[in-house]
C-alpha cells in the first residue's frame, strides 16, 4: 500500500478544520491538564512482548517524520504543519507496565485514564504509545494521540497500517509521504458565503435557551478527563441494530444511537434541575469516502452536524428519532457539513486565543449540551495485534470544554461500544452510574 | 422513465457521493456492502430528492425497498 500524504515540500497546509482542532488543544491546555488527546485502546486476549512492541514501533515511526511536526504560519499567513527531517532522531515514547508492579493502580482503566491525561512532553510529540500486561493474561494497547494529527479513523488506520508493516503486507515504503494539500487561498465568495450560511445557523441555534452544564466552575489546570465504557457484547449489538432499523430505518444507525444518547443524558439534566428549553449537540461526521481512508491518513477529515432537540420532544422516542432524521436530512440538504470545512478556512487567520473567545460569544459561554460521535465501522482490519488475538477496540476522546462531556460510540468485530467522557468532578459517579444504566436501559 | 434509466442515475449518484467509479458499482449490491453510512445515505436520499423530486426520508426505510439500487429504482418507478 502506498501512502499519499497530501504534502508540499516539508509543509502540509492546515485545512479549517485541523484549525478548529488546535482551537479545542488550546482551550483544553488553558482549562484542564493536556491537550485536545484523543486513546485508541486496543484490548488484546493474551501479553504482549513490550520489547518487540517497542522495538517494532520504534522502526516503524522511523518512517513517520509527520508525527514530530508542529503548527507554523507561511509568509500568506496560511497555517501549516512543520514536517522535520526524516533522521532528526525524534524519540519513540513509549511505556509498558505489568499490572503487579503498580498496586497503585486499582485496575487497568487507572492505567488507561492516566495516559490520556498526560500531556505531550513538547510542541514536536503528538503521539505516545503503552502497553499494560494484566495479572489476568489479558493485555492492553493504547495509543494515545493529538487530536491535531489524527482524527479517530485516522488513528484507527495508523494501527493497521504499523500492523501491515508487521507481517509485510506493505509493498511499497510506508513512508514515502508526499505533501500534496493546497493552502486553499482562492474562491473566497464561496467561503464567505459558506461563512454566512453557517452564521445564520448559530443564530437560529442561539435564539433558544440551551441546557448545559456548568463547566467553567471545574476547569483547573489539573483538572483530567474520566471514562466509562459499556460495552455490548455481538448478540446484543445485534439486537440494538435491529431495534434501529425498526425503530429509525434502513442504515439509520447514528440517528437512532444519537436517539438514546439524548434520551439519557436527558436523564441526567433533568436531576439537576436544569430549565432551559433545548439541547444543543454537535456530532461529528467522517466526511472522508470509504475507499480514501488509506490516502487520508494523517489530519482531520471530519465536519460536524449540529442537532436541537426541544425538551418537550424527549418523551415519544419515534417522534424525537423522525426530529433528528429531518434534521439531518435538512442540513445535508443544505450543505451544513460542507459550509463548515469551507467557512472554517477563513478561521484560520485568526490567532487560536482569539478564537477561543469567539467560540464561546454565541451561546453565552455554553457552545453545547453535550458532544456526540458515532465512529462506525473500525479501519483497524485485522483479527490480531502482534499476535494477540483482539477481543475489543474503543476510543477515549478528552471532549472539548465546553460541553465538558460527550458519548461515543464505535464498533469491532461486530461489538458496539460506548464510551462516556467526562471532565472530573463534573458529574458525580453516582450521576455517570445513573447515566451508564439509562443508556442501557434505553438502547 | 423506465427502471434501468432510473438504475443509471442512481448509479452515478452514488459513485459521485462515494468516491467510486460507476463501473464498480452494481446494481444488485447492497448499500451496505457499498460501504454507506447514515450520512452516505441520506447523501443518496437528498440525491434522490434533487432527481426525482421524491422526498424519501418521511417515509419508512424498509430494508426490502433500499436494500439494493435496483430495489430503490423499482420504488422510485412505481412511486413516479
Amino acid at each position: 500500500m502506498q501512502v499519499v500524504i497530501p504534502s508540499f515540500g516539508n509543509k502540509r497546509y492546515l485545512s479549517g478544520f485541523d484549525w478548529v482542532m488546535g482551537v479545542v488543544d488550546h482551550v483544553l491546555k488553558k482549562t484542564t491538564c493536556a491537550g485536545n488527546i484523543s486513546q485508541l485502546v486496543f484490548k488484546l486476549d493474551s501479553p504482549v512482548d513490550p520489547e518487540t512492541v517497542q522495538s517494532c514501533l520504534c522502526r516503524c515511526i522511523k518512517e513517520f517524520p509527520v508525527l514530530y511536526g508542529r503548527v507554523a504560519r507561511d509568509y500568506n499567513l496560511a497555517p501549516y504543519w512543520q514536517v522535520p527531517k526524516k533522521d532528526k532522531g525524534n524519540s519513540l515514547n513509549f511505556d509498558s507496565r505489568r499490572m503487579e508492579n503498580s498496586p497503585q493502580h486499582g485496575n487497568a482503566w487507572s492505567f488507561m485514564e492516566e495516559w490520556v491525561n498526560t500531556p505531550f512532553k513538547n510542541e514536536n510529540e503528538h503521539s505516545a504509545f503503552h502497553l499494560l500486561n494484566t495479572n489476568g493474561g489479558e493485555s492492553y494497547f493504547a495509543m494515545t494521540f493529538d487530536h491535531r494529527l489524527f482524527d479517530a479513523r485516522g488513528a484507527e488506520s495508523f494501527v493497521h497500517l504499523f500492523q501491515q508493516y508487521l507481517t509485510g503486507d506493505c509493498n511499497s515504503h510506508i513512508g514515502d509521504v508526499r505533501l500534496t494539500a493546497s493552502a486553499e487561498l482562492s474562491q473566497w465568495a464561496d467561503k464567505f458565503r459558506a461563512g454566512k450560511n453557517i452564521n445564520r445557523k448559530i443564530i437560529a441555534l442561539s435564539k433558544t435557551s440551551m441546557r448545559s452544564l456548568p463547566v467553567t466552575q471545574y476547569c483547573e489546570a489539573k483538572k483530567g478527563f474520566k471514562f466509562s465504557l459499556i460495552g455490548f457484547d455481538s448478540q446484543k449489538t445485534g439486537e440494538i441494530y435491529e431495534n434501529a432499523y425498526e425503530d429509525a430505518g434502513y442504515l439509520m444507525v447514528m440517528p437512532y444511537l444519537l436517539s438514546v444518547a439524548i434520551r439519557a443524558m436527558h436523564g441526567l439534566f433533568e436531576s439537576r434541575g436544569l430549565s432551559a428549553d433545548s439541547y444543543i449537540i454537535p456530532v461529528s461526521v467522517d466526511m472522508r469516502s470509504s475507499q480514501d481512508i488509506k490516502q487520508e491518513l494523517f489530519f482531520n477529515y471530519a465536519s460536524m452536524f449540529l442537532f436541537q432537540i426541544h425538551v418537550d420532544m424527549l418523551n415519544d422516542k419515534k417522534a424525537l428519532i423522525n426530529e433528528i432524521k429531518s434534521q439531518m436530512y435538512e442540513q445535508v440538504q443544505s450543505s451544513l457539513p460542507n459550509n463548515i470545512l469551507k467557512a472554517s478556512l477563513l478561521l484560520r487567520i485568526a490567532p487560536l486565543s482569539l478564537l477561543r473567545k469567539l467560540f464561546l460569544l454565541p451561546f453565552g459561554g455554553k457552545f453545547a449540551s453535550f458532544y456526540f460521535s458515532h465512529i462506525g465501522k473500525c479501519s483497524y482490519q485485522y483479527p490480531e495485534f502482534m499476535g494477540a488475538k483482539i477481543s475489543n477496540i474503543f476510543h477515549m476522546p478528552r471532549v472539548p470544554t465546553p460541553p465538558g462531556i460527550g458519548i461515543i460510540f464505535n464498533s469491532f468485530d461486530g461489538q458496539l461500544n460506548a464510551v462516556i467522557s467526562c471532565l472530573d468532578g463534573l458529574v458525580s459517579d453516582e450521576e455517570i452510574f445513573a447515566l451508564e444504566n439509562s443508556l442501557r436501559s434505553e438502547i | 422513465m423506465t427502471v434501468k434509466d432510473i438504475e443509471n442515475k442512481l448509479i452515478k449518484g452514488i459513485a459521485s457521493i462515494t468516491s467510486k467509479d460507476e463501473s464498480s458499482i452494481k446494481a444488485d449490491v447492497p448499500f451496505h456492502e457499498l460501504g454507506i453510512d447514515s450520512l452516505g445515505f441520506v447523501e443518496i436520499l437528498v440525491y434522490v430528492e434533487k432527481t426525482f423530486n421524491l422526498r424519501l426520508i418521511d417515509t419508512d426505510l424498509s430494508k426490502k425497498d433500499f436494500e439494493t439500487i435496483h430495489s430503490l429504482a423499482s420504488f422510485i418507478g412505481k412511486t413516479l
